[in-house]
């Protein structure tokens, strides 16, 4: 099939810019049509990436390999749920977007999160840094609108604010570091500085470093990385919970990718590709403790699963570090596709639970098992993959972290991996001690659960146990 | 002669000019500003660069295509950045960072 | 006769999954189909019962490294086991329709047997070790969620907690046994493993040590000295679910897995004397308890826990046949027990003291006939089962006169204390008013009971008895070995009539048998113990240790720790600006200059 793949994103662009046009010319049409036609159109974006072959491209800066499949479907996958989320949320929307009429704003707050699908797209098949950069500001400068999108609500435009200063800072390292890489290498495109590098003199190995290390900076900061992660928890809380999702699995997806492509282009000097691997142990050491210590004193679901979401960075950071086992990137895939399942079904449900109780905190799920048992066993099972409990998606992706660990022989990190695991089944069952031995404070009625949102969560579940019963299929998906 | 290391030299001082500015400036604007200035000082690195990389007589384009995406990029980035502050001047009369404090813990 | 093995084993899990996914409303229909499924299951065992041996499986988890198999073996163990399991199982199931009628938790209650039988079958049937670990383990669980069923009583969520938390430290060493296994002959397969281990060439403690800790499993299933003390708090569960799980199969598990595994044991003397007197030792310090509890309930499980030690001391006197027939035997006896014990408390509105019962031969017949059988099944009274299975196992420890003499105690003290019982709940006058105002079950609860009977009675009998196993060199059992057995039984029948003909209240009066040798309170103190010592220790952190222990006090640290770093999360851009800053100084500094 001679279908360029690069076109790809060029549809998910228009898809965004043909529902703003829509919006802006029909005025009395319901908006939430806008989404359902955005999830469609990504759904036969997705039909299309499923037949395509990986292969050529005929371009030096974009890749179509497997990989960048797997994490170009990956991402249509999760903008199809935040849509869907969306969709739950837009009540919350529309009280704190200030307009003439009631539906304001919600037409950009289904496109927009396209848009931000296309660049996340241009990024997994990104092997140049000048892409890389550009795509990576095109996700970024999308988010800073979607973060602080209700305007009347402070903790948005809070949240907005630091997400905005933050990430420009880490923008700024980014942009520094890339320029001395190209300094040293005379090369923006990864392949070519990866053919280059083994012939570099030994005197320019610390300038190397220094450019190679303000790049991890600046993608540490996407991952939420510590020490560059103080921004999620404030972030994450003040966001509208479907764009928190969406930053937590998306973002985080795409800065992965990246990483790894960029670690792996620097292993062909082993005397800087060590020292790169370094400091990836020791941002993933830092990331572990951090993430899931902190956790444990959380109250409020919404910033507990922003702490959770630092831990499991630190996990694939492990595997990351792990750059010299042989399945290293097979387990990051793995573990994002755990990770995709488990934390969009904790943020949808979430989002329905807190849309009818007015908060996120965790007392608001007392007694959920008795009012709704499929909310309950949905986020229970979510909670079980994310501590990571035998046969869910989530430990299938632990099982395999570890695995790389100890095959690089990164002990240190995989005592601490198991470590912080036994953390992390202590607040995760916090939430399903809530749910199911406390009773509801208030209001026991059942929660209304729109036939969308029904189908997603049991799918959902239905994955993530498959994943963890069937790993087989996990390996299929890197074909 | 002006060499790669006097670029370099200036690159880096704009950067960590920037650098601090965002440590110690109080006023979200100047920060914002103080943002900017880290940017540009690779934009600066990455002419420096481009002009000693000489290729066939030419420096090498490739970089300065670099900066012309970063340029553009930081003028998208200012166009929402302001936004969302003046948005936040209208919500809460500040932009002074001391007093966005709400979200925390 | 590949795909019967399978519909015996899925056919519950289909029916746990129906029935906590769809039917958890309607707990009529899940009770039906909970006894459906395990009706299955029974009716394919038959036909495994008279199909020949084989094996199969398939690989369900295959990472490299790492494999798992989902694999069946049949012979002779494996085809008994699964008549015993389905079978009493069924029976069991059918009880549990009446027992349970007034229970809103039906549903869950029915969807939980389903699971266990489902990982009972599934550790009878499995052909390696890892499949037998994972239904192990689930079994845990269901037995974890049966006995907490009534969870709304503290008493019976704290015997749940107990008996899932003792049941892990076996279970650890179980899983230390089978990575030590694995480790030395590269699989886990049981048929392969039964050539390999033979001639394995390794030093005789490993060759020691890994049976042992492979053994640790069966001590915390089987509830083994020292780690027994779950088994009698579990009576907190319902009746029939301690008459399946905590009597007939699942503590039964351990014996199964001994036999099963006893390649391993059968090269290592000192293993197997050390489980012989484990057995032993728990054998005694049961029945001794027994003696002197006055719940119906409490004494028969300790009767079950003296008979487990017996079997277990049948592996360890390297004659793993007799224990198992010993399991076959006692199965049918102790839940027929059980189920009259259950019969006794259903009808005497949940009264379960033997001093509040009394008179109810007229009033409840079928139970107490029933009961009567069951009782002298399980003192060894001639023709009845018990009699022959027991003898077996004293026939088999004749070389060894400790073990000998050790056996007959407590053939003595089971008649002893199962008269006891008897006269005291059945025989004579009523003492309180429920008692007098008993009446017979429902007949969904008396079938199983005669149903029950007729094994109890006859299945020890040699012509029947060999059609479902058979044990070598019983046939000469020698007649020191019968007399023997037989003059401890009639003495204990005897003695126990004597003391307790007509008596309101017991005449004996031995705390230290009636708070069982104190060794629950001897762990609770031990726990204690072990705390004032680290508090005079590290008196700064005293706090936390007397507040439940060191683990509570680790989680508290790490919860403190996660406390203060909150306080890195202060809201403030600017110092988030300065922290990422502070860090990207850090790491370039580390690694441009700190590591070599």
């Amino acid at each position: 099939m001679s279908f360029p793949p690069a076109l790809l994103e060029l549809l998910v662009l228009c898809l965004g810019l043909a529902l703003l046009l829509v919006e802006s010319f029909t005025e009395k049409q319901d908006r939430t049509l806008l989404a359902y036609i955005g999830m469609v159109g990504l759904g036969v974006i997705f039909l299309i990436l499923q037949l395509l072959p990986p292969g050529p491209t005929g371009m030096a800066s974009y890749v179509f390999d497997p990989v960048a499949i797997f994490f170009k479907k990956f991402v249509v996958l999760t903008t199809i749920i935040v849509l869907i989320m969306s969709v739950d949320y837009a009540t919350t929307i529309q009280r704190f977007v200030p307009g003439i009429s009631s539906q304001a704003g919600l037409g950009e707050f289904f496109a927009i999160p396209i848009l931000t699908c296309a660049g996340m797209m241009w990024m997994a098949s990104a092997i140049d840094f000048i892409l890389i950069f550009v795509s990576l500001e095109l996700v970024t400068i999308s988010f800073y609108v979607l973060v602080a999108f209700m305007r009347r609500n402070a903790s948005s435009l809070e949240a907005g604010v630091k997400y905005l200063i933050l990430s420009a800072f880490s923008t700024g390292f980014f942009a520094y570091g890339a320029a001395w890489i190209f300094g040293v290498t005379g090369n923006t495109n990864l392949v070519r500085i990866q053919q280059v590098l083994p012939a570099l003199g030994a005197e320019n190995y610390s300038a190397i470093l220094f450019g190679a290390l303000l790049v991890l900076v600046g993608l540490g900061f996407k991952i939420a990385a510590a020490p560059f992660q103080f921004w999620v928890p404030d972030v994450y809380q003040g966001a509208p919970t479907p764009i928190t999702a969406f930053l937590s699995v998306g973002s985080k997806a795409v800065g992965f990718i990246v990483l790894l492509r960029v670690v792996q282009a620097f292993q062909s000097l082993p005397p800087v590709g060590d020292k790169v691997v370094a400091a990836l142990i020791i941002l993933a050491a830092a990331t572990l403790i951090y993430g899931n210590l902190a956790a444990l004193p959380q109250t409020n679901l919404k910033r507990l699963l922003a702490y959770s979401s630092i831990g499991h960075a630190g996990y694939l950071l492990m595997a990351v570090a792990g750059i010299s086992a042989r399945d290293s990137g097979q387990a990051v895939v793995i573990y994002l596709a755990a990770y995709l399942l488990m934390t969009l079904l904790s943020f949808l449900i979430l989002i329905i639970v807190s849309n009818y109780a007015d908060g996120d905190e965790i007392v608001n799920f007392n007694g959920l098992s008795q009012r709704s048992p499929l909310l309950a066993f949905g986020l229970l099972v979510a909670m079980m993959s994310l501590a990571g409990v035998p046969f869910t998606a989530g430990f299938l992706g632990k099982f395999l972290v570890f695995k790389v660990a100890y095959e690089s022989q990164q002990f240190v990190l995989l005592a601490l991996g198991i470590i912080t695991v036994g953390c992390g089944f202590y607040y995760y069952l916090k939430v399903v001690r809530a749910m199911y031995w406390q009773s509801a404070a208030s209001n026991g009625a059942t929660i209304p659960v729109s036939g969308l949102s029904f189908a997603t969560i049991v799918l959902l579940v239905l994955f993530t146990f498959l994943l963890g019963i069937f790993p087989q299929m996990a390996t299929g998906l890197l074909r | 002669m002006v060499t790669l290391n006097d670029y370099l030299l200036a690159s880096g001082l704009l950067f960590s000019l920037g650098f601090a500015g965002v440590l110690l400036r109080r006023n979200i604007i100047v920060i914002y500003m103080a943002l900017e200035l880290m940017l540009n000082a690779s934009a600066l690195a990455l002419v420096g660069f481009s002009r000693f990389h000489v290729r066939d007589g030419l420096p090498d384009y490739n970089a300065q295509i670099f900066v012309f995406f970063i340029i553009t990029v930081a003028a998208a980035e200012v166009a929402v950045g302001l936004a969302i502050i003046v948005a936040l001047f209208r919500a809460r009369q500040t932009t002074r960072v001391e007093d966005l404090t709400s979200l925390r813990f | 006769m590949d795909s019967v093995a399978w519909i015996i084993l899925f056919t519950p899990l289909v029916s746990a999954l129906v029935i906590t996914l769809f039917t958890q409303p309607y707990r009529k229909l899940s009770s039906y189909l909970s006894v459906a499924a395990v009706g299955i299951s029974f009716l394919f065992s038959l036909i495994v019962f008279f199909s020949p041996d084989g094996s199969a499986g398939f690989t369900w988890i295959d990472l490299g490294i790492f494999q798992v198999r989902i694999g069946y073996l049949i012979d002779g163990l494996t085809r008994l086991m699964l008549l015993v399991v389905s079978g009493v199982g069924l029976l069991i199931h059918i009880y549990s329709i009446g027992y349970m009628q007034d229970d809103a938790g039906r549903s869950r209650y029915f969807g939980a047997l389903s699971l266990f039988m489902f990982s009972m079958l599934g550790i009878v049937l499995a052909d390696n070790f890892i499949m037998m670990f994972m239904s192990w383990e689930l079994v845990g669980v269901s037995s974890y969620l049966l006995i907490g069923h009534w969870f709304f009583r503290s008493s019976a969520a704290d015997a749940a907690n107990k008996a899932f938390l003792v049941n892990r430290i076996g279970d650890f060493g179980f899983m230390l046994g089978i990575l030590l296994v694995w480790s030395a002959t590269g699989t886990v397969a049981f048929t392969e493993l039964t050539h390999k281990w033979s001639s394995l060439a390794l030093g005789s403690t490993f060759m020691t040590v890994a049976p042992l800790l492979v053994f640790c499993g069966a001590v915390g299933k089987s509830a083994q000295f020292p780690l027994h003390v779950w088994l009698p708090d579990a009576m907190e569960g319902p009746t029939p679910v301690s008459a399946l799980i905590h009597a007939a199969t699942m503590v039964a598990a351990g014996v199964f897995m001994l036999a099963r595994t006893f390649f391993l044991f059968e090269h290592s003397p000192l293993a197997l004397g050390i489980i012989l007197w484990i057995g032993l030792i728990t054998s005694l310090l049961a029945a001794f308890m027994a003696t002197q509890q006055s719940d119906i309930k409490r004494v028969l499980a300790y009767s079950t826990l003296s008979q487990l030690g017996l079997m277990v001391a049948a592996v360890g006197l390297a004659a793993p046949g007799a224990g198992i027939f010993h399991l076959f035997t006692h199965a049918s006896f102790k839940a027929l027990l059980f189920l009259g014990a259950g019969s006794v408390i259903h009808s005497l509105h949940h009264e379960q003291n033997i001093w509040h019962m009394g008179g109810l031969q007229r009033r409840m017949p079928i139970t107490f006939w029933t009961f009567l059988v069951g009782t002298l099944a399980l003192i060894a009274c001639p023709p009845f089962s018990g009699f022959w299975s027991k003898d077996g196992i004293l026939a088999a420890s004749q070389g060894n006169f400790p073990a000998f003499c050790a056996i007959a105690l407590v053939t003595f003290l089971t008649a002893f204390y199962m008269a006891r019982l008897f006269v005291v709940a059945f025989l004579g006058h009523s003492r309180t008013e429920h008692a007098e105002h008993a009446h017979e079950s429902p007949r969904v609860m008396t079938v199983p009971l005669i149903l029950l009977a007729i094994p109890a009675t006859i299945a020890g009998l040699p012509p029947i008895a060999s059609l479902f196993w058979r044990v070598s060199g019983h046939e000469g059992s020698p007649a020191t070995a019968i007399i023997v057995s037989l003059v401890a039984f009639v003495a204990g029948v005897l003695a126990g009539f004597a003391l307790y003909r007509s008596r309101d209240k017991d005449p004996l009066n031995i705390p230290l048998f009636e708070y069982r040798f104190y060794i629950d309170q001897l762990y609770d103190q031990l726990v204690k113990w072990t705390q004032d010592l680290l508090a005079g220790i590290c008196g700064f952190v005293d706090r936390w240790i007397i507040d439940g222990g060191v683990v509570r006090g680790l989680s508290g640290m790490t919860w403190g720790t996660g406390f203060a770093l909150r306080f890195l999360q202060i809201g403030n851009l600017q110092a988030y600006a300065f922290l990422f800053g502070l860090g990207v100084v850090v790491l370039l500094y580390f690694i441009l200059f700190g590591v070599p």
